[in-house]
């Protein structure tokens, strides 16, 4: 997983939301599924794809997806 | 509409409190490891530090039942009441897990403990469950006349630890129950006259709020007809408890404390719902007690249902002196039940 667009379809398939383009930066609270649950099964396939582990305590923080795909792909 | 119930019937006493968790503690690097998760989100995310588990971790092997669990703790709470075992008059015990349909595992701990010619209940509960056994101790001792009885709460929430499970395609709301919780028991003795420890229970609340709301967390069974099934066996609406749990816990705290006529200032102890070490640490500030001393476990010992209240009761009479009052919240987010008690040493 490199592009942002390769990482929404990481989180359509693995969290089995409708995501829309725009949700990708929106506010978490703005998307009407999510659910702060999702968060381990995303740090866990976002860990299996990128190869490294992630920063938790600053994903909990992350206000956006578009957030938390930079914490990942960030070397 | 019913008048409500008795405010203040025949006291029932707390004389001791036993309690079993199986094995060594299992850390959140041990569990991260086996379930190939991120150590560091139990952590920050679910809080809780150590958890025990009736099943190995390594070979799947079960060691420990629930009766075997439920049987070391009973034999330690009579131990600790000094009574003679015969002066117990019944045995209750709440679980979400038997160990079987039947015989009900109430019949095993009896069995265990060389106790016969009781009578026994079985409240097949959740996290309300150990509140509904002091109750119906309590009950039994009030209108029974029973000089003594023994009530017990234990889970083992490690019969859905499916270790070759390939977690990869499970849902969040699967997922998280590897991480919340553990397996444990306790259990107390409770008298008709102030013995041993001498605390009285002063009230019991225990109410269904559930009417016309989607369960928060449903455990399935099945049997030869569906065993095979794609259903989930266990579900956590995560986001629902996360919402309602914390409002129903100061709803509670409230209500009791009218209900006593205390005040919150009265209270010496708070033992706030034991969901996990985060959600507690949360629900313990709204409400928001601060003269009270926090009396939690379940950062040490994992989320094991009706066991909890015992392992709070365990430590909070470790430190509870004459005249000292506290009191207990549990939500049951199954179908919403609202369940707490108050306590205070003679």
């Amino acid at each position: 997983m490199q592009t942002v667009d390769e990482f929404a379809r990481l989180v359509r398939e693995e969290l089995g939301i409708p995501l829309a383009d725009e949700d990708i930066a929106a506010d978490l609270d703005r998307i009407p599924e999510w659910d702060s649950l999702y968060l381990l099964k995303l740090v866990t396939a976002l860990e299996r794809s990128t190869g490294r582990p992630l920063p938790v305590g600053r994903v909990l923080e992350a206000r956006s997806l578009e957030e938390i795909y930079r914490l990942a792909v960030e070397r | 509409m019913q008048p409500p119930p008795d405010r203040d019937p025949v006291q029932a006493y707390l004389a001791s409190v036993g309690t079993a968790l199986p094995g060594d503690p299992v850390d959140n690097a041990a569990l991260a490891r086996v379930l190939g998760v991120n150590e560091e989100w139990i952590d920050l995310f679910i809080g809780t530090r150590t958890r025990h588990f009736a099943r190995d971790l390594a070979s799947g092997e079960v060691r420990w039942s629930l009766a075997d669990l439920c049987a070391r703790a009973g034999a330690r709470a009579i131990a600790a009441a000094r009574i003679d075992p015969a002066e117990i008059g019944f045995v209750v015990l709440g679980t979400a897990t038997p160990d079987h349909l039947m015989p009900a595992t109430v019949n095993h701990i009896a069995d265990q403990l060389g106790l016969d010619q009781v009578p026994t209940y079985q409240l097949q509960s959740g996290c309300a469950g150990a509140v509904q056994a002091l109750g119906l101790g309590r009950t039994l001792i009030a209108g029974e006349g029973h000089r003594a009885g023994l009530v017990i709460g234990g889970d083992v929430c490690s019969k859905h630890l499916d270790l070759d499970r390939d977690l990869a395609g499970a849902a969040p709301s699967d997922l998280v129950n590897y991480v919340l919780f553990g397996d444990g028991a306790g259990a107390a003795v409770l008298t008709a006259e102030p013995v041993g420890e001498a605390v009285a229970l002063r009230r019991v609340l225990n109410r269904f709020t559930g009417l016309g709301r989607e369960p928060g967390q449903v455990i399935d069974w099945f049997g030869l007809a569906d065993r095979y099934d794609d259903r989930q066996a266990v579900r956590e609406d995560y986001k629902a408890i996360e919402e309602f749990v914390p409002v129903m816990a100061v709803e509670i705290l409230w209500e009791l404390l009218e209900d006593l006529d205390w005040s919150a200032e009265e209270l010496d102890y708070l033992l706030p719902p034991q969901l996990s070490g985060r959600m507690t640490r949360r629900i313990h500030e709204l409400l928001d007690v601060p003269g009270a001393t926090e009396v939690s476990c379940v950062a040490d010992t994992g989320n094991n249902g009706n066991a909890l209240p015992f392992l709070q009761l365990e430590r909070l009479l470790g430190q509870m002196s004459c005249g000292e009052k506290a009191l207990a919240v549990a939500v049951e987010s199954s179908k919403w039940i609202k369940a707490g008690f108050a306590l205070e040493k003679m």
